[in-house]
C-alpha cells in the first residue's frame, strides 16, 4: 500500500530541536528560523551532547560569535601570509589585521589567545613555516629566496625559526620530503 | 576553541615512562584523554580493530620488545583508516640518521624523551597543540613535521 | 801451411832427383863419348894393328869397335833425345864418324892396293884430322853437356840455396801462425772456461734459489715430448733427486687425488691450446704430508719447436698463512661489530636509568617543592647536575665510538652542501651571537658525509662557543689545493695532493702551548662552570680526520683567536 507524504521541514526541524533542548532540560526561546537563544549558561559538554544529537538529524549548530571571529582571525593570517609574492612587515601585521577584521587589536590577540591558547604571532610564525615548508617541498626556490619572501632578515634568521618551530633545519626537511615522495613512487 | 577532548594514545612497554606521560598530560590546559598500551602487538590490535575509537594522535616508543615501533609504523602507513591519525615517535635518543628515517617513513613528530618533567609537559602540549591546527584548519597533514 | 812446405819438399826432392838424374845423365853421355871415342879408337886401332900386322885378328876389334860405335851412337840418340843442339852435335859427329870410317874402310882396301904406302899415309893423316875433328866434336859435345849440366847446377844450387830460404820463412811464418793460434785458442778457452764457471755458478744458484725459495722447474719440449724436471721437484715431492722418470703420469701419482684433473687440464691446455696456465693444487708427498703447489708456465718461443717451462711453488706455508689471516680477519670484524654494537646497547641502557632518575627528581622538585626543605631541594638540584653530567659524558662517548671507519660508505660529496647543512644547523647560535661567516669554495672530495659535517660542526661551534664578548665574531673558512713536500709538517709522500681548509676566528684563541692537547679526548682549558662541554668535540675532529687519511693542527692566539687547519687527501 502506497502513501503520499508531504513534510514540512521547518515543523520537523524545530520539533526536533525542542524535543532534544527539553531533554536536556535547558531553558530556551525559539526566535524564528536558524536562531535559539539559550537562557542560561551551558556547559561545554552539554553543548557537545547538543550537537551531537542533533547532528544526527543534520542540524547543525553554528559557531559561536567568538568563534566565527577567530576563524576570521585565522583566515586574515593566512591570507596574508600567503600574500602574492612578499609578507608585510611583522609590525604591521597588528594593523593589518585590526583595519581588516575592524576590531581593536588588543582584543584580537587577547580573544585569540584565549580561546586557542595560542598568540597571533605564535600562529603567524606557524603559518609562515607553513609556507616556507610548502615552498621547500613544491617548489624550486633556494632557502635564501624563500627566506626573502617570508620577509626574514637574513638565512640564519629563516633556519634559526624554521628549525624552532619543526625541529629540522629547512634543508633536511626537503632532504624529507623528497625521499617520502620516492619512497611513494617505488610503491 | 575545542569542542572535543583530543584521544591522546601511546605505545610505550616502560612502566615509568607511561607515568610520566600520563602525569604530564594531566597538567596541560588542553583537554585530553589518554590511554596507553604495553607494546606494538597490542597497539595494532587496537587500531585494527573495527569500532575502535581512533586516536587524534598517537605516540610510538621505538624500543618495544614483540614489535618494534618502526614496524607499527610501517604497518600503520599502510592502513588507509589511520590516515588521519597523526603519528609522532616518543623515544629514546636515536641518530640524526634515525630520526630522518622515520620522518621518511612517515612519521610526523619525533619527541626525544626529555629528562626534564616540566620540558615533557611543554613538549607535549605544544604538540597537541600543532596537531590541533592541523586537524583544524585544514593544513596538509603531509607537510606536518616536528622534531621536539 | 803444412801442404805447401811438403809440396815445396817435394818440389826439392824432385828437383834433387831432376839434378841428380840430369848429372847420371850427364856422365851417361860424358861416359858414352868416351865409349865412342874409345870404340872408335878401338876401330883405328885395330885398322891399325891390320895395317900393320895385316893380321885379320885385329879386324875383329875393327868391327867390333864399328859395332860398339854404332850402338853407343844409338844410346847417344835416344839420350840426347831431348837436347836438339847436341841432337846437331851428334849429327855432325855421325857425319864424322862415317867419314872416319869411310876412311878407315878406305884405308883397309888400300892395303890390298899399290900405292898402299902413299895412301896409306894421306888416309892416315885424313883420319886422324878427322879423329881430332871428332875428338873435338865430342869435347864439344861434352863441354855442352858439362855446360849444360853447370847451368842446371847453378840453376840446382840457386834453388837448393832458395829453398831451405824460403823453407825457413815458412817455418818461421807458419811458427808465428802456430804461435797465434795457440794464443786464440788459449783465449778462447779462457772464455769458455769463464762461460763455464759462470754456467756453473748460475746452475748451482738455480739450485740453491731453488732449495730455499721451495720451487723448481720442469721443463717440457712438446716437438720431442721430452721433459726434464730439476732436481728439486724431486725434492719437493719428498724424493731423491731423478729417482723416477720425468713424465706427467709420475708426477700425477703424487697429485691429491680431488685435484688431478685439474692438473690433467692444465697439461691438455698446454699440449693442444698452447696457452700458458696458472693452477694451484694439492699435492701428496712421498711422507705422506700434504702441500699446496702453485704453478705458473709459460712457452719460451711459438715456433713449432716449442719448448714449455712450468715453475711449481710449494706455496704450503703462504696459503696456510692466507688461511690463518682470513680468519683472524672474520674474527676481529666480529669483534668490531660486537663492540659497536655493545657501545650502542650500552650507551643506550645506561642512558635510560639516568633520564629517569632526571625526570622522577624533576616531578619532585615540582610537584614536592613545598614539603623539602631548603637544602633538600639543593641536593636534589645537585643530584641532577651530577646526572646531566653523566649523561652528556656517556652521549659524548657514544658519538666518539659512533665515530669509525669501518662499514661506513665513502662518497663522492660536496662539502660545500655539508657546510651549508652545519651553518642551519648553527643558525640559532649564529644568529644568536651576530656571527658573520664567509667561506671560500670548497671541493668535492670522496667522503664519509655525516663526518664531514660533523667536523664543520664541531668547528664552528667551538668558534661560536669561544667567541670574543666584546668584537663582533667573524669566522673565515678558507681552502687551498696544496703538495705535500710544501708543508713538511704532514707526515706524507711529498708528491701527495690535499685540500688544506682553515678555519680562522677572532674569538678567545688560546695558548699554543695547549695546541696538541686540546686534541686529546676529555681534555678541556676551561671549566664546566666556565663554558659548558665535555672536551670531546676536537678528539672527535681528529679522529673523523684520521678516518679520512687527513691531519689537523691548531694554532691559537689568546684573545687575538684560532686557527684550525684540516689537511684532506684529494
Amino acid at each position: 500500500m502506497i502513501l503520499k507524504i508531504q513534510i514540512d521541514i521547518n515543523i520537523v526541524g524545530k520539533k526536533l530541536l525542542e524535543e532534544h533542548l527539553e531533554k536536556l532540560q535547558l531553558d530556551f526561546t525559539l526566535k524564528g528560523i536558524g536562531e535559539v537563544e539559550i537562557n542560561q549558561s551551558i556547559s561545554s559538554a552539554k553543548l557537545k551532547e547538543l550537537t551531537l544529537g542533533l547532528r544526527k538529524y543534520g542540524i547543525e549548530i553554528l559557531e559561536s560569535e567568538k568563534d566565527i571571529l577567530i576563524q576570521k582571525i585565522k583566515d586574515a593570517i593566512i591570507e596574508m601570509v600567503y600574500m602574492e609574492d612578499k609578507l608585510p612587515i611583522t609590525s604591521s601585521v597588528s594593523s593589518y589585521l585590526s583595519d581588516k577584521l575592524k576590531y581593536r587589536y588588543g582584543y584580537i590577540s587577547d580573544l585569540f589567545s584565549n580561546i586557542t591558547f595560542t598568540s597571533i604571532e605564535n600562529f603567524v610564525k606557524l603559518q609562515k613555516i607553513e609556507r616556507a615548508k610548502q615552498l621547500l617541498s613544491n617548489s624550486e626556490l633556494s632557502c635564501s629566496e624563500i627566506a626573502w619572501k617570508l620577509n626574514y632578515s637574513s638565512i640564519p634568521h629563516f633556519s634559526s625559526q624554521f628549525k624552532n618551530v619543526i625541529g629540522l633545519t629547512p634543508t633536511t626537511f626537503q632532504r624529507i620530503i623528497k625521499k617520502r615522495r620516492e619512497a611513494r613512487n617505488d610503491e | 576553541m575545542q569542542n572535543d577532548s583530543i584521544f591522546v594514545l601511546l605505545a610505550d612497554d616502560d612502566e615509568d615512562d607511561r607515568l610520566f606521560f600520563k602525569e604530564a598530560f594531566s597538567n596541560i590546559k588542553i583537554k585530553t584523554i589518554v590511554k596507553t598500551v604495553d607494546d606494538g602487538v597490542e597497539l595494532m590490535n587496537y587500531l585494527t580493530q573495527t569500532g575502535n575509537k581512533l586516536p587524534n594522535i598517537l605516540f610510538l616508543d621505538l624500543n618495544m620488545p614483540r614489535k618494534s615501533g618502526m614496524e607499527c609504523l610501517k604497518e600503520i602507513k599502510k592502513l588507509e583508516h589511520l590516515n588521519d591519525v597523526a603519528i609522532a615517535i616518543y623515544s629514546t635518543s636515536a641518530s640524526e640518521q634515525d630520526i630522518e628515517d622515520t620522518f621518511v617513513k612517515g612519521a610526523n613528530v619525533y619527541i626525544k624523551k626529555p629528562h626534564d618533567f616540566a620540558t615533557l609537559r611543554n613538549l607535549l602540549e605544544e604538540v597537541i597543540t600543532i596537531n590541533w591546527h592541523y586537524q583544524t584548519s585544514g593544513l596538509n597533514r603531509d607537510g606536518f613535521l616536528l622534531s621536539l | 801451411m803444412l801442404l805447401f812446405i811438403s809440396g815445396i819438399s817435394y818440389k826439392h826432392s824432385n828437383s834433387l832427383e831432376t839434378s841428380t838424374e840430369l848429372l847420371v845423365h850427364s856422365y851417361k853421355i860424358q861416359i858414352q863419348l868416351e865409349q865412342l871415342l874409345s870404340y872408335l879408337k878401338d876401330a883405328e886401332t885395330g885398322q891399325r894393328g891390320y895395317i900393320i900386322t895385316h893380321d885379320s885378328v885385329f879386324l875383329i876389334p875393327y868391327f867390333n869397335g864399328r859395332e860398339k860405335v854404332n850402338k853407343s851412337f844409338d844410346i847417344l840418340k835416344n839420350l840426347t833425345a831431348k837436347q836438339p843442339k847436341q841432337q846437331t852435335n851428334l849429327e855432325q859427329l855421325r857425319n864424322l864418324i862415317d867419314i872416319r870410317f869411310i876412311r878407315l874402310s878406305n884405308s883397309l882396301t888400300i892395303l890390298s892396293g899399290e900405292e898402299k904406302n902413299l895412301l896409306l899415309g894421306e888416309n892416315m893423316l885424313e883420319g886422324n884430322e878427322i879423329m881430332n875433328a871428332i875428338r873435338l866434336q865430342i869435347d864439344q859435345m861434352i863441354q855442352l853437356e858439362i855446360s849444360y849440366f853447370n847451368n842446371h847446377q847453378t840453376k840446382y844450387n840457386r834453388d837448393i840455396s832458395f829453398t831451405p830460404f824460403i823453407t825457413l820463412i815458412l817455418l818461421l811464418f807458419t811458427l808465428i801462425i802456430f804461435i797465434l793460434a795457440f794464443l786464440k785458442i788459449n783465449k778462447d778457452l779462457n772464455v769458455l772456461k769463464n762461460s763455464n764457471e759462470e754456467l756453473l755458478i748460475s746452475a748451482e744458484s738455480i739450485k740453491h734459489a731453488e732449495i730455499i725459495g721451495k720451487f723448481c722447474i720442469a721443463i717440457w719440449n712438446l716437438q720431442t715430448d721430452k721433459l726434464i724436471y730439476s732436481d728439486n721437484l724431486y725434492r719437493l715431492l719428498g724424493c731423491e733427486p731423478h729417482s723416477f722418470e720425468p713424465s706427467i703420469e709420475n708426477f700425477l701419482k703424487f697429485v691429491h687425488p680431488d685435484d688431478r684433473n685439474i692438473v690433467s687440464n692444465g697439461v691438455e691446455k698446454i699440449a693442444i691450446k698452447h696457452a700458458t696456465y696458472s693452477r694451484f693444487y694439492r699435492v701428496i708427498r712421498k711422507d705422506g704430508h700434504e702441500r699446496f703447489f702453485s704453478s705458473m708456465g709459460k712457452f719460451i718461443d711459438n715456433s713449432e719447436n716449442s719448448t714449455h717451462i712450468s715453475v711449481i711453488k710449494d706455496v704450503t706455508q703462504e696459503h696456510l698463512n692466507n688461511l690463518t689471516l682470513q680468519d683472524k680477519n672474520r674474527e676481529l670484524e666480529q669483534s668490531n661489530k660486537e663492540l659497536a654494537s655493545f657501545n650502542q646497547i650500552a650507551s643506550h641502557d645506561l642512558q635510560e636509568p639516568l633520564r629517569k632518575i632526571q625526570t622522577f627528581i624533576s616531578i619532585i622538585l615540582e610537584k614536592e617543592m613545598t614539603g623539602l626543605s631548603d637544602s633538600g631541594k639543593n641536593y636534589f638540584e645537585r643530584i641532577q647536575t651530577s646526572v646531566a653530567r653523566m649523561r652528556k659524558l656517556i652521549d659524548d662517548l657514544l658519538l666518539f665510538s659512533r665515530t669509525n671507519k669501518i662499514d661506513k660508505n665513502f662518497e663522492e660529496s660536496d662539502l660545500n652542501l655539508l657546510l651549508k647543512n652545519t651553518l642551519q644547523d648553527l643558525s640559532e647560535a649564529i644568529v644568536e651571537k651576530r656571527a658573520h661567516i664567509e667561506s671560500d669554495q670548497l671541493p668535492v672530495l670522496k667522503v664519509i658525509p655525516f663526518q664531514i659535517q660533523q667536523l664543520f660542526q664541531n668547528l664552528l661551534s667551538n668558534s661560536l662557543k669561544y667567541s670574543n664578548p666584546i668584537v663582533d665574531l667573524l669566522i673565515k673558512i678558507e681552502c687551498e689545493r696544496i703538495i705535500a713536500k710544501d708543508y713538511p709538517i704532514l707526515d706524507s709522500a711529498a708528491d701527495n695532493i690535499y685540500y688544506k681548509i682553515a678555519v680562522t676566528d677572532n674569538g678567545q684563541g688560546f695558548e699554543q702551548q695547549y695546541a696538541e692537547q686540546i686534541f686529546t679526548i676529555f681534555k678541556r682549558l676551561h671549566t664546566s662552570a666556565e663554558y659548558p662541554g665535555t672536551g670531546i668535540g676536537l678528539s672527535i675532529c681528529k679522529k673523523i680526520v684520521e678516518n679520512h687519511s687527513g691531519f689537523i693542527f691548531a694554532e691559537g692566539k689568546p684573545e687575538i683567536g684560532a686557527i684550525f687547519t684540516v689537511f684532506l687527501p684529494a
